[in-house]
């Protein structure tokens, strides 16, 4: 269902100028699945997921949503695919009801469908005691809530929740925990980032730990417990990090030695 | 499903998206406070202040101290036997209380006014009048009265007082006209009777029609910007906006949506402050001035040609709304947005207060200048020149509409960009920014070295041009005149920016091999091309004409040019701004606007910064007509050489058009007419030149655009070379 090959995206920015902040990424999700996408703050995961939802271009690399290419076919990827974020707020001004029938007439729901779908998916997550109140006054729950709704509205097949359990209290985050699981369930086809470890052995099929823009190694919870030999998820993490961060230093070693033996050069004497 | 175009849209999404902002904007009490309550209660607020301030200055009894009033004469008399002003001589409406003071002594009339001066300054009388002894046995103007300039009722007794004085004087002079037995007649020898012809409807209009339009487009503007901000900038801080470009919404939908709700709040803001400004402003005239103001200008609007003013609102609120909109775009935040709009104000603002100024009406020449155009369109109609209006229409119409056009284009693409979109927050330093500059260079110029290079292009043109206070009368000086700010203001700071800024001098110059045919094509385009190009020229002037004191400064220089070496002439005045000016404007500042694939950007931008580099406004605008040829030639070759050999053969035939006319042979007389001493091509030339030019302009409309694909693999290569995340931070 989806289908990323050596995604690249660069960036040009004061401090740092052009880098490249996704670096070949590569992935496959399939029907049922979730799939997991760990790391530390400023993995760039939220790019990647950003990419996945048409909302950025990748520089280079292909990213395919149902077979529709996200740059060529960014309409057709929109509108399979419902993305929850924490940077896809809600609008204060509305109500609960009308944010989500909102997103239902732009993905362009006949209304004597939408209707009952609305019903529905109010019943389902729950959310008909504020259906009526204005986003401004909602909990964070609340608002989560809506915003799943109105991800969910369209029925796309794939489902995107980026950090979507950041600043939820337990009870909530738990019971979105649930729904991502009935979801899965459904045959939907989930991605699901974070950098909570706990989250990712719990819920996800296959897993991918990512750090500074790059995918550092990819399988299910117990194919990366066999590969790298370590039971502790956590400790897997941590020297997973350790090794790239290490081979990191001694490139840069191996850069700043070959810097100084080509500046070196010209004073030997010949 | 295949790529969407970029300007596809499907009506019900945008209607939904229009919809939704309205019912947004509509529950925002700040929106409803400007949009709404502000024009309603502003104006009858200030209206009513206006009352209060006119009945009080009406019924205010100024204070007036006569020092020396045992001095004034018998007859005529001045005051009555109660010490008050006659009552012949004072206005009903503007009542004075006098105070006499015989006890201060006259004789030395500076220290009375020293006196005199401390009771005006202290309030104790509005103003004070010192008559001397012996003031009528003396020169008559050695009355003094004092007042203070920096109080308003010291002002306004200043002026009753002298109303009355000068009654006073002419029943003086009619009094020593009788007892000299002269005519009164004398000093009237005849009568003057001003008569308006003017039908009484355009008279109601005359005040009404200049000051509407202009504060509607004002309030069209301040009511596009705040809902502009609050739907992109605002949005953007509060995180609806990416939750919105996920949806299926097309961004050409989003953006016209969001575009319809700016445009109808401009509307509504515009059309509430007009109504309530008429209403107010009829009622406080009726109060104020029962008789009308300045002759009658000031009277009860008549309200159906008021209607003719929404004519020009809708497409000035929508060139607004876009305006805003796109720079809005660019704002992080609601309150960035507000820093960013203010300049776009400023600048639409002279646009809106061109057409107030005495003297400037609808005619060729101000219907080409956009908003200004439209507003004089719609004051015709509003004075009913119904037939005039319309001649003007195609202009006003195709101006307004190319701007409304780019300006839509702009907030469409900036919607597209999402470096825009999605800017980061990063702290800005002078210190990170230079070091950018120099470590992130690339083979290219960006944006905003582009519009660097062209700011002080533009600005040491403007200080160079202060600096010159006559046209040198030889040769040498006017080269020195050329040559300098080409070679020191044009071309220095770009080769300058071109070697510091980019890696590259040979493609930030766009100095590359074009297509080996397009050379003779050029070369062709320059010679055929002149003639339009002189057409054109003598189109702007006629629209536009010369001032006389122009034309005076301009022929001793056009006599040295005659006798000087043609090849001299063509080297500073041909040869010398043609490498100079393209190096610089479809050099490096073309390359820079190019990117982000910014092909429209590149060819519309450079053309109107070139035509602003040149000083006089006949030649820019002729001069911004070749820029846009000679931008589109750049992008579809991708070299700069085409364009430098056009502009080159444009401006040696420019130059030596006078000579070739006196050329002795028989093939000179079919191509110049110069029967009336200036030379200018024959029409028959004009056509047949005209036709080889789209000849020319048709083989370059088929080359691919070589500049994009030449930047694009550029762009390729530099992305190659992009340090990774984790090497970025630290090398």
């Amino acid at each position: 269902m989806i289908e990323v090959t050596n995604l690249t995206k660069t960036y040009d920015d004061l401090q740092r100028g052009l880098f490249v902040a996704v670096d070949n990424v590569s992935f496959r999700v399939g029907p049922g699945e979730i799939f997991g996408l760990l790391g530390a703050n400023g993995a760039v995961k939220t790019t990647v997921l950003r990419i996945l939802s048409t909302v950025l271009k990748p520089s280079s690399g292909r990213a395919r949503v149902l077979g529709y290419d996200v740059v060529q076919q960014a309409e057709a990827v929109r509108s399979s695919i419902g993305f929850v974020s924490n940077n896809t707020a809600i609008y204060d001004r509305m109500t609960a009801w009308e944010m989500v029938e909102y997103f239902g007439r732009l993905n362009a729901i006949p209304s004597d469908i939408l209707r009952p779908r609305l019903e529905t998916l109010f019943d389902q997550l729950r959310m008909n005691d504020f259906r009526d109140c204005p986003c401004a006054k909602m909990s964070t729950g609340m608002k989560q809530k809506v915003s799943i709704g109105r991800a969910l509205i369209h029925d796309p097949p794939v489902l995107v929740f980026d950090e979507a359990t950041l600043g939820l209290d337990v009870l909530v985050a738990r019971n979105l925990l649930e729904v991502i699981k009935t979801l899965r369930d459904a045959g939907k086809c989930l991605i699901f980032s974070t950098h909570i470890m706990r989250e990712v052995e719990r819920l996800c099929d296959s897993i991918a730990i990512m750090h500074q823009g790059r995918i550092l190694d990819i399988g299910t919870l117990e194919e990366l417990r066999d590969r790298h030999s370590e039971h502790d998820f956590e400790e897997l993490f941590f020297d997973l990090l350790s090794q790239h961060d290490s081979k990191i230093d001694a490139d840069r070693a191996g850069q700043w030695s070959q810097a100084w033996a080509n500046n070196a050069q010209p004073t030997e004497p010949a | 499903m295949s790529t969407s175009s970029p300007w596809r849209a499907r009506p019900s999404i945008v209607w939904l998206v229009y919809l939704r902002e309205m019912r947004d904007q509509l529950r925002d009490r700040r929106t409803i406070f400007t949009i709404l309550i502000l024009p309603l209660v502003l104006y009858p607020l200030l209206g009513s202040l206006l009352l209060q301030v006119a009945q009080f200055s009406q019924g205010h009894r100024s204070s007036v101290g006569i020092i020396g009033a045992e001095n004034l004469p018998d007859s005529p008399s001045l005051l009555n036997d109660q010490g008050q002003f006659q009552d012949e001589l004072i206005d009903s409406k503007s009542p004075m209380q006098v105070v006499l003071h015989p006890t201060m002594p006259t004789i030395d009339i500076e220290k009375s006014s020293v006196e005199a001066s401390r009771w005006v300054q202290e309030g104790m009388f509005d103003c004070v009048l010192i008559v001397p002894k012996g003031f009528v046995a003396e020169k008559p103007d050695s009355m003094q009265l004092l007042y203070n300039f920096t109080s308003d009722p010291s002002r306004a007794a200043n002026d009753r007082l002298l109303q009355v004085l000068v009654r006073w004087r002419d029943a003086w002079v009619q009094q020593n006209l009788a007892i000299a037995g002269v005519d009164q007649q004398i000093l009237k020898p005849f009568q003057v009777t001003s008569v308006d012809i003017a039908p009484s409807g355009n008279r109601d209009n005359a005040f009404w029609s200049k000051m509407l339009p202009f504060v509607m487009l004002v309030w069209a503007m301040t009511g596009a910007f705040y809902p502009a901000i609050d739907l992109v900038a605002g949005e953007k801080e509060r995180g609806t906006l990416e939750t919105l470009l996920c949806s299926p919404a097309l961004r050409s939908e989003i953006v016209m949506g969001k575009l319809a709700a700016v445009t109808t709040f401009s509307m509504a803001t515009a059309i509430l402050n007009v109504v309530s400004m008429l209403f107010t402003g009829m009622f406080v005239a009726k109060q104020v001035f029962p008789g009308g103001l300045a002759g009658g200008a000031m009277g009860t609007p008549p309200l159906a040609p008021m209607l003719w003013l929404l004519v020009a609102l809708l497409p000035l609120s929508m060139l607004f709304s876009s305006l805003a909109l796109a720079v809005a775009a660019l704002a992080r935040s609601s309150k960035e947005g507000q820093y960013y709009l203010m300049p776009l104000m400023m600048m639409a603002l002279p646009l809106v207060m061109l057409p107030m100024l005495p003297g400037i009406g609808l005619n060729a020449g101000t219907s080409m200048i956009p908003v200004t155009g439209m507003f004089l369109m719609a004051r015709s109609l509003m004075d009913g020149q119904y037939a005039f209006a319309l001649a003007h229409l195609p202009i006003v119409a195709s101006i307004t509409m190319i701007c409304l056009w780019l300006a839509t284009r702009w907030a469409g693409r900036q919607f597209e960009d999402e470096s825009v979109l999605f800017r980061s927050g990063e702290q800005w330093s002078v210190s990170a920014w230079m070091k950018h500059l120099w470590r992130d260079r690339q083979g290219d110029p960006t944006v905003g070295t582009a519009f660097g290079c062209a700011a002080a292009i533009l600005i040491g043109l403007f200080f160079a041009k202060l600096a010159v206070t006559s046209v040198p009368a030889d040769f040498p000086g006017i080269a020195k005149l050329i040559l300098v700010p080409q070679i020191g203001i044009v071309l220095a700071p770009t080769l300058l920016m071109a070697c510091m800024l980019t890696r590259s001098l040979s493609q930030s110059l766009q100095v590359r091999r074009p297509p080996l045919l397009s050379i003779p094509v050029a070369i062709l385009l320059g010679i055929s091309l002149h003639p339009a190009y002189m057409a054109l020229g003598q189109l702007i002037q006629y629209v536009y004409p010369l001032s006389d004191q122009a034309v005076a400064a301009l022929s001793p220089f056009e006599a040295t040019i005659n006798n000087t070496p043609i090849w001299h002439v063509i080297l500073v005045l041909a040869l010398v701004p043609a490498i100079c000016e393209e190096l610089a404007f479809r050099g490096f500042i073309f390359a820079g606007l190019l990117h982000n694939n910014g092909r429209l950007r590149a060819v519309v931008v450079t053309a109107v910064l070139f035509g602003l580099s040149h000083g006089i406004l006949q030649q820019s605008l002729a001069a911004m007509v070749m820029g846009l040829l000679l931008g589109w030639v750049t992008l579809r070759t991708g070299s700069i050489f085409p364009s430098l050999i056009i502009h080159l053969l444009n401006n040696s035939l420019g130059v030596s058009l006078g000579r070739i006319a006196q050329y002795d042979g028989e093939w000179v007389q079919y191509v110049i007419d110069n029967s009336d001493g200036s030379p200018h091509y024959r029409v028959a030339w004009i056509l047949m030149a005209a036709c080889v030019s789209v000849t020319c302009l048709i083989y370059f409309s088929v080359l691919q655009p070589q500049a994009l694909s030449q930047r694009k693999a550029s762009r390729r290569e530099t992305t190659k070379n992009a340090a990774p995340l984790s090497m970025s931070t630290h090398i």
